[in-house]
């Protein structure tokens, strides 16, 4: 089948004052059809969808020599009053982050009627029930919805009104740039599905930017990948994701699927344990003067031995990251007892003693935030060689070796934080964590800031540091691949409880408890089914 | 119900405040060696005796304790007691001066708010180099030029040279410098604020759905900036208490500054004390109301 193209996009390049971001962009997007544009960060795909909405943030412009026509008539890109014609009714969007995409100080139904009102819809009446009826439609049936904040919304219900308002001047084009990455994947593939069957009803267009090549299978018909840039490969979803012509895509559409042939090679772990919990619970102060205290975790129970990975599966809110910082004495617990190499944490006392806490290091999921933008890697990674009063030639020498075990080149180490890609960011974070020599080495959602390819190369860093330094793993994650990979045991985390524990490689048996199996089933790949 | 016990907590510590207030004015006029009697014995004769007989009359015989208590249930009832000098009740002085002084105030904070919104807005919306330079302009103005200062040069430019104004008791020149003055406070800030909230994904959102950028300005962009807004106002409003008491003295205009400047040469106690205990109660309930404000625009504000 053959539609006709509703939005043409010729020679686009997007210029910075240094020289151009995107180079020679050309794609074309058909009635009723979904174009997902597919590439690691930093290679230009939101650029592109920014572009095609006239949406560049300041300092950056549309190249010259760009052409692009909307159903057959030309549209200048560059052009501010002739895109904001066509915005919130020819074409709309949906961005990353829903949390901070919609205006906090106005309602839900404000912020809905308002895109109505421009898209032409009179009467204060008329557009309360278009809202109420815009709210159904995505899901959100219940008329209290409108009258909510966005902050009193979760995640997925956010974005859900994102689409609810990118809906309201029935667009013929949607642009997703990476609509579901900042949402667990429960409501990931929730949303995806949402927005397959809103396309489907409405025929609409859909321009659909992600990292993710399951997500692109499941959604797309076109697929075409960027590079630093440039459109690198194109064609029909089926034949460029099984027979890609260039390494580079085979790399992003084999990097999931390493995760999903994990080897379940049995490691020489130990009996010796690192880390014991026992009876675990962690409370949050309560709202407000009176409020009574939220218990974040409850009863939570296990060992882990040295040389060991132990993974906590579970989605946001299920009080695995309040686990891993209860851990590491960033949580005073409530109730019952963590054991670590030379001490134990009690509500009494609960945090670890200065000189035991290199042994305990700590991993965190966003590597930008975890790095003083103001230091160089080699005093960033240096820091803790410094607190144990090393020499400075015999800190540099460790530094070195460090930074060339996380795979990293030395020529980095003079370069600042915002320098460096995200991948060797956490590369820097791990080798820091690497030269305290610690005895168990926490990880909280370290690869979910990451691209698929790069969250690989991660893992297995992390893997064969493990066999290779013997420190015992607490891994914290949302997906379940990735925690089934690099775990040799999995504890199942919901709402404060843990729920369900197996070895890694029984993570998919049938017989596993119900949130398990919810998990499993929203992975990407699984949702075509 | 959440919000309501929040408000109330707020003014039952604004309440707090302005007693602790009252105390330490109270107890500073006592500090200070000699008391009433002493400053008017130096003016005139007075024997032991008479002195005894006028601090009795007066109740300065009694314990500060008592004298605390006596003099701030009168207040609350509207008596501040009677000025030495002028043998007139302190309240009534007080309701004559206070009018000028809010008019000037008031005045001088819409001119300081109405400048530095309009420029840190036109700057941050357009990315003006002109504006931009005009905001750096004002802001290093009020910081370099006492008001006093441009005050006095104003009026020997104003009034004396050109003739335009009168020298006493117009209102224009002060209210324009202690507003420019103001503005430079806040600009800065402002247009910071503002600068970074034109870069928020929400904005980006409004302008995504194609809405009229003067819309996507007042909805979106402002309440933004609000919170800061609201904090930077509240700290110009009470620089404004200070600012215009000497404006007031150079300028001519009868109210808290003259009063105040004129009880403390004559060393009128009553008057001193009822004046300052005021200007202090008025910027307790502004630091007051500037939370409670920035509680109900804020829905995330909670407790």
């Amino acid at each position: 089948m053959t539609a006709a193209p509703l939005l043409v996009v010729r020679d686009l390049s997007v210029l910075a004052p240094h020289g151009a971001l995107v180079r020679d962009v050309a794609f074309e997007v058909a009635h009723g059809r979904t174009l997902a544009l597919v590439g690691e960060s930093g290679s230009g795909k939101s650029l592109t969808a920014l572009a095609t909405m006239g949406l560049l943030p300041p300092g950056l412009e549309v190249g010259p020599g760009t052409r692009a026509t909307f159903e057959g008539a030309p549209l200048a890109l560059g052009d501010e009053p002739a895109m904001r014609a066509l915005r919130g009714r020819r074409i709309a969007m949906v961005f990353q982050d829903p949390m901070s995409c919609l205006n906090p100080f106005l309602r839900i139904g404000a912020q809905i009627a308002e895109a109505l009102q421009r898209a032409g819809l009179r009467g204060a009446t008329a557009r309360r029930q278009r809202t109420l009826a815009l709210l159904g439609e995505v899901e959100l049936a219940d008329p209290a919805y409108a009258r909510r904040y966005p902050h009193e919304l979760s995640g997925g219900q956010q974005q859900r009104v994102m689409i609810a308002m990118a809906l309201a001047g029935s667009p013929d084009l949607l642009v997703a740039d990476e609509p579901t990455s900042a949402l667990d994947t429960s409501v990931q593939a929730e949303v995806t599905r949402l927005l397959l069957r809103l396309q489907d009803s409405r025929g609409m267009a859909m321009l659909f930017i992600t990292h993710d090549l399951a997500l692109a299978r499941t959604l797309a018909d076109e697929i075409a990948v960027m590079r630093t840039g440039e459109i690198v490969e194109a064609g029909p979803a089926a034949r460029v994701l099984s027979a890609p012509r260039l390494a580079y895509t085979e790399r992003l559409v084999s990097a999931r699927r390493i995760l999903l042939s994990a080897p379940a090679t049995e490691r020489p772990g130990s009996d010796e344990p690192v880390l014991a919990v026992e009876g675990l619970a962690v409370d949050y102060p309560g709202k407000g003067l009176f409020g009574k205290p939220l218990r974040a975790l409850a009863g939570a129970s296990f060992t882990l031995a040295r040389g060991r990975t132990l993974g906590l599966l579970g989605e946001s809110g299920s009080g695995k990251s309040t686990l891993a910082a209860a851990i590491v004495g960033l949580r005073r617990p409530a109730e019952g007892r963590i054991r670590l190499p030379g001490c134990t944490l009690t509500a009494e006392r609960p945090t670890i003693p200065q000189a035991l806490r290199r042994r305990c290091q700590l991993v965190f999921q966003n590597p930008a935030g975890a790095l003083n933008p103001r230091l160089t890697i080699e005093r960033l990674a240096g820091e803790p060689m410094r607190l144990a009063g090393m020499s400075r030639a015999e800190s540099r020498d460790r530094v070195a070796d460090a930074i060339a075990a996380v795979g990293l080149d030395p020529a980095l180490l003079g370069r600042y934080p915002h320098q460096i890609s995200g991948g060797q960011r956490q590369r820097v974070c791990i080798a820091r964590a690497l030269l305290c020599e610690p005895d168990l080495l926490v990880c909280d959602e370290a690869v979910s800031a990451l691209d698929a390819t790069v969250q690989v190369q991660i893992l297995m860093l992390l893997r064969r540091l493990q066999q290779e330094r013997g420190f015992a793993m607490l891994f914290v994650g949302h997906d379940p691949d990735v925690v089934g990979w690099i775990a040799d045991e999995v504890l199942v985390m919901h709402r404060g409880r843990i729920v369900d524990r197996c070895a890694a490689r029984d993570l998919g048996a049938d017989d596993r408890h119900e949130h398990t199996r919810c998990l499993l089933a929203a992975r990407p790949d699984r949702l075509a089914a | 119900m959440n919000t309501l016990a929040g408000l109330a907590l707020r003014l039952g510590k604004m309440l707090l405040q302005a007693a602790a207030i009252v105390v330490l004015v109270f107890l500073l006029a006592r500090v200070v060696p000699g008391d009433t009697v002493d400053v008017l014995a130096t003016q005139g004769d007075l024997t032991d005796a008479q002195q005894q007989v006028m601090r009795h009359e007066l109740g300065l015989d009694r314990s500060i304790g008592a004298q605390l208590l006596a003099w701030s249930s009168a207040a609350l009832a509207g008596d501040f007691g009677e000025s030495i000098r002028f043998r007139r009740p302190v309240a009534g002085m007080l309701a004559t001066a206070l009018p000028t002084t809010l008019r000037f105030a008031g005045m001088s904070f819409v001119v300081g708010l109405v400048i530095a919104f309009g420029l840190a807005v036109m700057a941050a919306t357009s990315g003006s180099r002109r504006t931009t330079a005009l905001i750096d302009a004002v802001n290093i103005w009020s910081i370099a030029f006492p008001t006093f200062c441009v005050g006095v040069l104003g009026i020997l430019v104003f009034s004396v040279w050109l003739g335009w104004l009168p020298v006493l008791g117009s209102m224009v020149l002060p209210v324009l410098i202690v507003g420019i003055d103001s503005a430079g406070q806040i600009v800065k800030p402002l247009y910071e604020e503002l600068r970074e909230a034109t870069a928020a994904a929400h904005v980006r959102t409004a302008r995504a759905k194609g809405l009229h950028p003067l819309r996507v300005v007042v909805v979106h962009l402002l309440p933004t900036a609000l919170p800061i807004a609201l904090t930077l106002s509240g700290l110009v409003l009470a620089g404004l208490v200070a600012g215009t008491l000497t404006m007031e003295v150079l300028f001519g205009l009868p109210g808290m500054g003259s009063l105040l400047l004129n009880a403390i040469h004559g060393r009128d106690y009553p008057v001193i004390q009822a004046t300052i205990v005021v200007i202090a109660v008025a910027l307790v309930v502004i630091n007051a109301l500037t939370d409670i404000l920035h509680r109900l625009i804020d829905p995330r504000v909670t407790a």
